[in-house]
């Protein structure tokens, strides 16, 4: 009996998932070779590009919304505002700032909309927000791909296909490729640590956990623990319900604007794919599940998820001589931290 | 010195509530017919009505309760301080310095006692009031807990304010949910619903004089109640609802029992009765360190004996675990311990194995566990005899495949309908078109067919009006006596329990607490039910 409690103490929900995740990326690294350093700064560029994705992720979880899988709306209308200003040709600070707000008030709108939508399917927001993510997705495409050219006046013609018609595949961004990653750039040994923007991520984490420390925050708790009661306590649940997820969205959207900087290329089309998932996945592998997250389960889990997708390519390489199954690995610990999640926090809800 | 405060105040003597010719119904069940009253600043307005009588529908109405419109609104006007709630929701009622206290406890599980109680009015740091406006600015928690306290403190009571709700007894959330609405400063009319039904005596008598206190303050209080001598002790007016309508109304001085009684009750129904017997101690089913996993209602190692042939009642507080016993042999929650059914061990709790073995469940949560609400009246009282006996089967020799023999089936549930005078248009109508009583009356007639040895039934009364819960008592004994069908009544309608049952078993904290005899004092129940030995009778 005395075991039991202790047991249940160590591998609780919470423990559990980050201790496995701990362990398999340890020895994945020791298989693949790889030097410290070099998984280090892997890590730490991985931390400053994909933070606010997964901190984005935190709120609605909070609010009994569960995984936001639309936060990949929030990514494509950040990757629209840039297009639309890379169409209009509007380079250096004016072009970054219009991006800036042309993204957060298109982010807004759809948070907006897609928050609305929720309150009509209470209790099954996830999969919904997963199908709504496949359909700003072909609306997306749709635009890109037959828009220009057509009902949208082209005005760079570097960006569009030859043939007059729909968008590049890649876009360069080469004028604003790693700028703010440059900032405070400290090296200590061979590892580089990129001050300002991991203060930058720093920075968004403390905003979500100010905004749960408020007025605000107790109603998205009591909300998540229960909305018919949080009704009758005077909380305007669908209101609330609509601002967290255009809270959501909208850090989404400044996420994804982190990510593509970071990145400097643009794949139109595909830049925004598994966003979603994989922030999902780098949360619950922090010891989230979808009744609670808090930003140390975002830290720990964007650390501990990376760590494992950036060695087992290379450990899958290795060990059986085939490095298609280390990324074949990738998808597998992407989809299976998230049904492992799904599973143990059902489980729990029942008690 | 009251009165000096009046006149220099003067609007202290108008109405704030104002109720107008409310009406209200339920698919087409009136709740509410034409009632009217009113509540003065600094008074404390009394409603009594027994169990039906549409006190909880007025108190849904007037706070707004999104059930309410849900069902199709009311008909009728209430003011307050001149405003009309008609279109008002909860948040903007509240907003109006309205406050309710809720028979089911609207207290959030996973937060704790200081963060519920100032849910929504947390104080909040001053610096970041100025920065971000007070929505968002920083939660004071130490503060917030301090006034959380005194505000507990107010009432007399001392628990930790960090522990959260899902851990408190019922009778600390009680205390919880009223020191939330009294820490309030704009609250100019509170509206209390059977706050004392899950208090203690102690506790009920602490809340009472808390409550004189408070409108003495000018606060106008709607008190909800059936227990008369709180109704008497501190209300200057009192209203009297029974079947939804306004009886009478007593003003300041002219509030007592024996009034209240006469016109709660009105006219006399002819009430079920079973007569006294002896019951041969004989175990049909003996339970043994039983556990039942139900959360909110969880039974934690039970010892109990059910005699063949007699009626057992199941009584205790909601969360006491008296639900859980039938959800366990249904194998619905997760249930260990040792079962012994006509000295058969039953490892395993499963629906068709058990009702093989004769025993049955009714459960309590009759909309969505007991009927199949878009199935025709017929097939939901042979669904569960033709599906595990297979007894409306036209059996060719293939298992699954057999036809129903309609002729069968027909001649049966006509029988039953004319047995138990189910009002339907015909047996094909769909069963959630029926009333509540003649739902129940359904899910009787289809553990009848089943023809159990044992049947488990749980609230067989609730949210039935008062003669067809008669019928439905006349009808568990008729079984009882004529087909000699042993049934366990969990219920907490402990008067009914009392006329119908052999022995009465009080359950406290997922045990059973004593055995008493149908005709033991009620002082012995009310001591069995709060936990308490009964020593001292002069309590």
């Amino acid at each position: 009996m005395r075991y039991k409690i202790l047991a249940e103490k160590l591998f609780n929900m919470e423990n559990l998932v980050p201790t496995v995740f701990l362990l398999l990326s340890f020895f994945a690294w020791q298989f693949s070779g790889l030097s410290g350093t070099f998984v280090l700064n892997q890590v730490i560029t991985r931390f400053i590009r994909d933070g606010i994705l997964v901190l984005s992720l935190i709120i609605p979880v909070v609010a009994g919304m569960g995984l936001n899988f639309a936060i990949i709306v929030g990514a494509m209308t950040m990757q629209t505002a840039l297009l639309f200003v890379i169409n209009y040709q509007l380079a250096g600070l004016p072009g970054i700032l219009l991006v800036f707000f042309l993204g957060i008030i298109l982010a807004v709108i759809s948070g907006f909309a897609i928050g609305h939508v929720l309150n009509r399917v209470k209790g099954k927001e996830m999969i919904v927000t997963i199908i709504i993510g496949f359909l700003a997705n072909s609306i997306y495409q749709l635009v890109f791909l037959v828009g220009f050219g057509t009902f949208i006046p082209v005005a760079n013609e570097e960006i569009i296909l030859s043939r007059g018609i729909g968008v590049r595949n890649a876009v360069d961004l080469g004028m604003y490729r790693n700028t703010i990653d440059k900032f405070w750039l400290i090296k200590l040994g061979g590892i580089e640590i990129p001050l300002f923007m991991i203060l930058v991520v720093l920075l968004f984490a403390g905003i979500i956990s100010y905004l749960l420390h408020t007025r605000f925050g107790q109603e998205v708790k009591a909300v998540g623990s229960s909305h018919e009661k949080a009704e009758i306590a005077g909380i305007n649940v669908n209101a609330l319900r609509i601002k967290v997820i255009i809270i959501s969205t909208v850090l989404a959207a400044l996420g994804q604007l982190a990510y593509l900087q970071n990145i400097g290329m643009f794949d139109v089309y595909t830049a925004h794919m598994n966003t979603d998932i994989i922030s999902c996945a780098a949360l619950l592998a922090g010891g989230a599940s979808i009744k609670s997250a808090n930003i140390r389960h975002a830290i720990v889990g964007i650390f501990l998820f990376h760590t494992l997708f950036i060695v087992s390519p290379q450990a899958g390489q290795n060990l059986f001589h085939n490095a298609a199954l280390g990324e074949y690995f990738r998808s597998f610990v992407a989809y299976g931290t998230i049904a492992f999640a799904l599973i143990i926090s059902t489980k729990y809800e029942k008690k | 010195m009251d009165s000096l405060f009046f006149l220099f105040t003067g609007a202290a003597m108008t109405n704030i509530l104002d109720i107008k010719n409310l009406n209200k119904s339920y698919n087409g069940i009136p709740a509410l017919k034409n009632v009217s009253l009113s509540v003065r600043a600094g008074e404390i307005h009394g409603i009594v009505g027994a169990n039906g009588s549409g006190k909880t529908t007025l108190m849904n109405i007037l706070f707004g309760n999104p059930v309410i419109r849900e069902t199709g609104g009311y008909q009728g006007e209430i003011y307050y301080e001149g405003v009309s709630l008609k279109t008002k929701n909860s948040t903007e009622i509240i907003g109006l310095g309205i406050g309710m206290v809720h028979q089911e406890f609207a207290l959030i599980p996973d937060m704790t006692i200081g963060e519920n109680i100032k849910l929504g009015r947390e104080e909040t740091n001053r610096f970041t009031d100025r920065l971000f406006g007070k929505k968002y600015s920083f939660v004071d928690r130490k503060k917030n807990d301090l006034n959380a306290e005194s505000a507990l403190k107010k009432l007399g009571v001392n628990v930790d304010i960090g522990v959260k709700i899902i851990n408190l007894s019922t009778n600390t959330r009680q205390f919880v949910e009223i020191a939330r609405e009294i820490a309030r400063a704009d609250l100019k009319l509170l509206l209390l619903d059977e706050p004392t039904a899950v208090l203690s005596r102690d506790d009920a008598s602490n809340l009472l004089e808390d409550l004189t206190e408070l409108s003495q303050g000018g606060l106008g209080i709607l008190f909800v109640s059936h227990r008369l001598e709180e109704i008497q002790q501190i209300c200057d007016r009192a209203t009297v609802l029974r079947e939804g309508e306004v009886i009478s109304q007593y003003g300041r001085g002219e509030v007592s029992t024996t009034k209240l009684a006469r016109d709660m009750i009105g006219h006399t129904v002819s009430k079920a009765m079973a007569k006294k017997r002896a019951i041969e101690p004989r175990p049909l089913v003996s339970f043994q360190q039983y556990s039942v996993e139900m959360p909110g209602e969880e039974i934690r190692g039970m010892d109990l004996d059910i005699f063949e042939g007699e009626i057992l009642g199941l009584a205790g507080l909601s969360g006491h675990g008296k639900s859980a016993l039938g959800y366990g042999i249904m194998g619905m929650y997760p249930a260990t311990g040792e079962v012994v059914y006509e000295n058969m061990k039953i490892d395993r709790m499963d629906a068709k194995a058990n009702i093989l073995k004769g025993m049955y469940v009714l459960p309590d949560d009759r909309q969505a566990l007991g009927i199949l609400p878009d199935h025709s009246l017929a097939e939901n009282i042979i669904f569960t005899g033709d599906q595990i006996k297979g007894l409306f089967s036209m059996n060719f020799g293939l298992p699954f495949l057999g036809f129903l023999d309609k002729r069968k089936v027909y001649d049966h549930v006509h029988q039953l309908v004319d047995d138990f005078e189910i009002r339907c248009t015909s047996v094909k109508q769909k069963i959630r078109e029926l009333s509540g009583g003649n739902q129940q009356k359904v899910c009787i007639a289809r553990a009848l067919t089943v023809n159990p040895r044992l049947l488990f039934v749980a609230e067989p009364t609730r949210g039935i009006d008062i003669s067809a819960k008669e019928k439905i008592l006349k009808m568990l004994i008729d079984i009882n006596r004529s087909r000699h069908t042993t049934i366990v009544i969990a219920s907490s309608e402990l008067d009914e329990l009392k006329r119908v049952c052999d022995r009465i078993a009080v359950m406290v904290e997922g045990r059973i607490f004593k055995v008493l005899q149908p005709d033991s004092s009620d002082v012995e129940f009310a001591l069995a039910l709060a936990g308490e030995e009964g020593t001292d009778y002069d309590a």
